[in-house]
């Protein structure tokens, strides 16, 4: 978000997903895409039929990486250094687009200076590639007329998640390849609703359609909407609140649809600030782990019992109807909103969804034209809408960058806060599998996806394997500087000597227990994807 | 099957509300989102029956459930258990607008359900039914019927068949039932002209010109049975496939199911038939968690073998209907059609 927003001007997909399909190179830099976002790897798949070539940028063999036409299996944590060796190539051999960087860009002098001070061989070392691989990725990529990038939490989940983004962003705009059909920088979002949530402004410094909460004029415009007074200081982000421990700044928190026991790292303490609020309500369709720990659980509708809208990652707002009422004591999420606001004494009297996205259409400027009769009988439509008669947007920054003149931030390397040491000899990533979701909460309920993945996994090189004594189906017992788990091992070579992975979607070996608490300087965003750990046969 | 009819089109709605008395009533029904879908109907008068359409759905779930409890377990005292098998209890249905390919594989399920050990939940439901079938003037987009040899005109399995002829239906029947059904109903049914029943031959002749798909199906029967299916068709395919398990569970004769025992407490549970896929690596996984297929490098593998080769050899023809309907379902692009074309043609 942070990444392409200080960029950019917008931190979305810049294309619609149905354009991969055309382009010529597809580079998939930290993401597993045929297993997270199968609808956008089959577009992939597609446009290799075409003829694409495909470039894959992950410490892991993935299915999409055994397919691509180059795979670069980079040490975790080191994507700047790669990023910015391709960027050293593509200006050594003349590859850069002047024309786009002297029209719409700022800033490159500062991005080339320090690329002239860049040694090739030195980055190479540091993410344990080939060199040669690395120019071939890079001349793939600088040769194309249509290139797109897609980029997931394997970028994101880092200490250096905003630099990783804006060096993708500098590689791109380096290029030429944004502002054009076919052509962009696509970040994949995790949920149906995740881009949704963010538009309506559920991050703490921003208002619906990320309009500053610090700004004088955006509040007083939500004020004069809503008929109150509102603070002008940015609220807490997710670690803040989730990370607050004994003397936690918060007393009270309402979670809905998040079960952060399970998916936040460094789950004790997790548990420690939750258990010391004063009250903890917690809305959800299923008693999740972080409801066990409520004071009052409100049972929530599903997707099939409520109406509304959910935003996805292209940008597309897309109708979700009622099918059924809500079961048993359940209601919607905006019954409940309201319901409580009433009783605390700000009285919402909304009498449909559809008047909710009306309020939406009047203060959230790129909602400007989404009215449900709009939606209703259509596939949606992409944001910015500006107004009733706008079609929507398929590709972002067409004609200039919605901040103006697209900016180049160079970044150097930073290292994982922690690498694998003697103690801790393994680097542990993190991540998801197709047959689960997230922490399970839905998918687990189903006895077919458990058959298929019931339990966690974790992955290790048989030449690990061998040296620890381990065979596929063995019991580890994994533990880092903050906790222990035991797992049961799967030798594969889908990982590298080393380097270990398993997911966070099974209760019964909750793998952020291990996880770090560092986290990105601007996003905050959580390095789920690595640290260290101590590995035994059990 | 010499006499031949004709049912006007304006008498439909009424002829079938005449039989909705006594059955319940599945059809073609366009939804209020655009989608058609075999639906069981209700209220006649609220819904838009949908011919123009091919319904989303085939009738196999209304014959085999996607999950359907066979008995239920219980051990109030902890001692023994005693079981109660449940009675399927559907109502007498008249199935309506029935396709030649959805007919087809209800034929080949009464060959899975039926033919040795017979299932009972599937011949009471097989048993209560009158199918009104209707032929293809006009193929769907990807349909390959006419590969698969059972379409776009089909003249046995029914009980009345129709064929559209504008403004009316010619009407065949097959089953005694049909024919009981239309001395019944005699006020809706003129005997068809001689220019009736070449108007229906005219339209079989163009309908066969109207595939859009071209499906060398009998060639890659051949390749199979021949084991000249090169490997990489198999590798390729199953790479791609994002393993959704959509082609099994959309597909009119995929009939794998897993059985399991659900508990509802302590005491009490159920045994439940459910669908399932051969695609699914949990389909072959054996106890130590061994498992003979690889799923990524053959998971596919199953699927068409079981389709154009072990069903020819036991049956002497293919179990794919041609509905297309895997075609238009495919993530990952690894349907039944480009498995065929790969295997005759290259990659294409």
């Amino acid at each position: 978000m942070a990444g392409l927003a200080t960029t950019f001007g917008s931190g979305a997909m810049t294309n619609s997903i149905n354009e991969i399909e055309n382009a010529q190179v597809i580079l998939v830099i930290g993401s597993n895409t045929s297993e997270a976002h199968p609808q956008v790897a089959r577009r992939m798949f597609t446009a290799m039929d075409r003829g694409a070539r495909l470039i894959v940028i992950d410490p892991r063999r993935t299915l999409l990486a055994r397919r691509a036409d180059i795979h670069l299996a980079i040490r975790p944590g080191t994507d700047i250094p790669l990023l910015n060796a391709m960027m050293r190539v593509i200006l050594d051999e003349n590859l850069a687009d002047d024309l786009f960087i002297e029209m719409r860009t700022e800033n490159f002098y500062g991005l080339r200076d320090m690329l002239f001070r860049l040694d090739l061989e030195e980055a190479a070392g540091i993410c344990g590639v080939d060199l040669a691989r690395i120019r071939a990725a890079a001349q793939l990529y600088g040769r194309a007329q249509k290139a797109v990038i897609c980029y997931c939490l394997g970028i994101t989940q880092h200490v250096c998640g905003t630099s990783n983004v804006q060096s993708i962003a500098n590689l791109a705009m380096m290029t030429g390849n944004v502002e054009k059909e076919d052509t962009g920088v696509d970040p994949l979002r995790g949920q149906n609703n995740v881009q949704g949530a963010c538009d309506m402004g559920a991050l703490p410094n921003v208002f619906p359609s990320y309009q500053q909460v610090d700004n004088d004029d955006y509040r007083e415009k939500f004020e004069r909407a809503w008929n109150v007074s509102l603070p002008p200081k940015p609220g807490l982000t997710l670690m803040q609140m989730t990370h607050g421990g004994k003397d936690g700044q918060l007393k009270a928190m309402f979670i809905m649809g998040e079960n952060p026991v399970l998916s936040d790292p460094v789950i004790s303490k997790v548990e420690e600030t939750l258990d010391n609020l004063e009250f903890l309500l917690v809305a959800d369709i299923f008693l999740t782990e972080t409801a066990r720990r409520a004071h009052v659980v409100l049972p929530a509708a599903s997707f099939a019992e409520k109406t509304g809208t959910f935003t996805n990652s292209e940008r597309r707002v897309q109708m979700v109807r009622q099918v059924i009422p809500p079961l048993g004591q359940s209601r919607t999420d905006a019954d409940i909103i309201m319901d409580l606001s009433a009783r605390l004494g700000y009285v919402m009297d909304y009498e449909s969804p559809a008047e909710i996205m009306e309020e939406i259409a009047m203060l959230a400027p790129i909602y400007g034209g989404m009215h449900h009769d709009r939606l209703e009988n259509s596939w949606g439509l992409q944001w910015p809408c500006w107004d009733r008669e706008h079609d929507g947007t398929p590709f972002l920054h067409k004609y200039y960058f919605t901040r103006g003149r697209g900016r180049f931030v160079p970044a150097v390397h930073e290292p994982p806060a922690e690498l694998p040491d003697d103690d801790y000899p393994f680097l542990l990533i993190t991540g998801r599998i197709y047959h689960q979701y997230h922490t399970g909460t839905m998918s687990r309920h189903s006895p077919l996806l458990s058959r298929e993945a019931g339990e966690a996994l974790l992955q290790l090189h048989p030449e690990d394997g061998r040296r620890l004594g381990l065979r596929s189906g063995d019991m580890v017992r994994m533990r880092s500087r903050r906790g222990e788990v035991q797992v049961k091992a799967q030798l594969t070579e889908t990982v590298k000597t080393g380097e270990v992975y398993t997911t966070f979607h099974f209760s019964e070996m909750p793998i952020n227990l291990l996880t770090i608490s560092a986290k990105d300087h601007f996003s905050q965003c959580p390095e789920y994807k690595v640290c260290a750990v101590h590995l035994e046969k059990v | 099957m010499t006499e031949k009819y004709i049912l006007k089109k304006d008498h439909l709605q009424p002829f079938l509300r005449k039989l909705k008395k006594s059955h319940q009533l599945v059809a073609p029904v366009q939804n209020r989102h655009g989608d058609t879908l075999f639906t069981e109907i209700d209220n006649l008068d609220k819904v838009h029956i949908d011919l123009d359409n091919q319904p989303q759905n085939s009738l196999k779930r209304f014959f085999f459930p996607q999950q359907e409890v066979l008995f239920t377990y219980h051990n109030p005292a902890r001692d023994s258990y005693y079981f109660e098998t449940v009675a399927d209890e559907s109502a007498p249905t008249l199935y309506f607008g029935v396709r030649p390919c959805d007919m087809s594989a209800l034929l080949y399920m009464d060959v899975v359900f039926l033919k040795n050990a017979r299932d009972p939940n599937y011949l009471h439901k097989r048993q209560n039914n009158i199918l009104v079938g209707l032929n293809c003037n006009e193929p769907f987009a990807n349909c390959f019927c006419n590969a698969t040899r059972n379409g776009p005109f089909i003249d046995f399995g029914f009980d009345l068949q129709l064929t559209d002829l504008g403004d009316r239906f010619l009407v065949e029947y097959d089953r005694s039932r049909g024919q009981e059904i239309i001395s019944s109903w005699r006020q809706f049914f003129a005997e068809a002209a001689e220019s009736d029943v070449k108007a229906q031959y005219q339209a079989f002749l163009e309908a066969r010109g109207k595939f859009r798909l071209q499906v060398h199906l009998d060639q890659a029967v051949k390749k199979l049975a021949e084991d000249e299916v090169p490997e990489s068709v198999w590798e390729e395919l199953s790479m791609r496939c994002q393993d959704c398990g959509g082609c099994a569970y959309i597909c009119p004769t995929c009939t794998c199911f897993t059985i399991r025992d659900q508990p509802i407490s302590d005491s009490d549970g159920e045994r439940v038939r459910a669908w399932d896929a051969c695609t699914f690596s949990g389909f072959t996984l054996m106890a130590g968690d061994h498992n003979p297929v690889d799923r990524q490098m053959r998971g596919i593998e199953k699927r068409f073998r079981h389709k154009l080769q072990f069903d020819v050899k036991k049956d002497n023809r293919p179990s794919c209907v041609g509905c297309g309907r895997c075609v238009n379902i495919c993530f990952g692009g690894t349907d039944i059609v480009r498995f065929i074309n790969m295997t005759c043609c290259g990659n294409i």
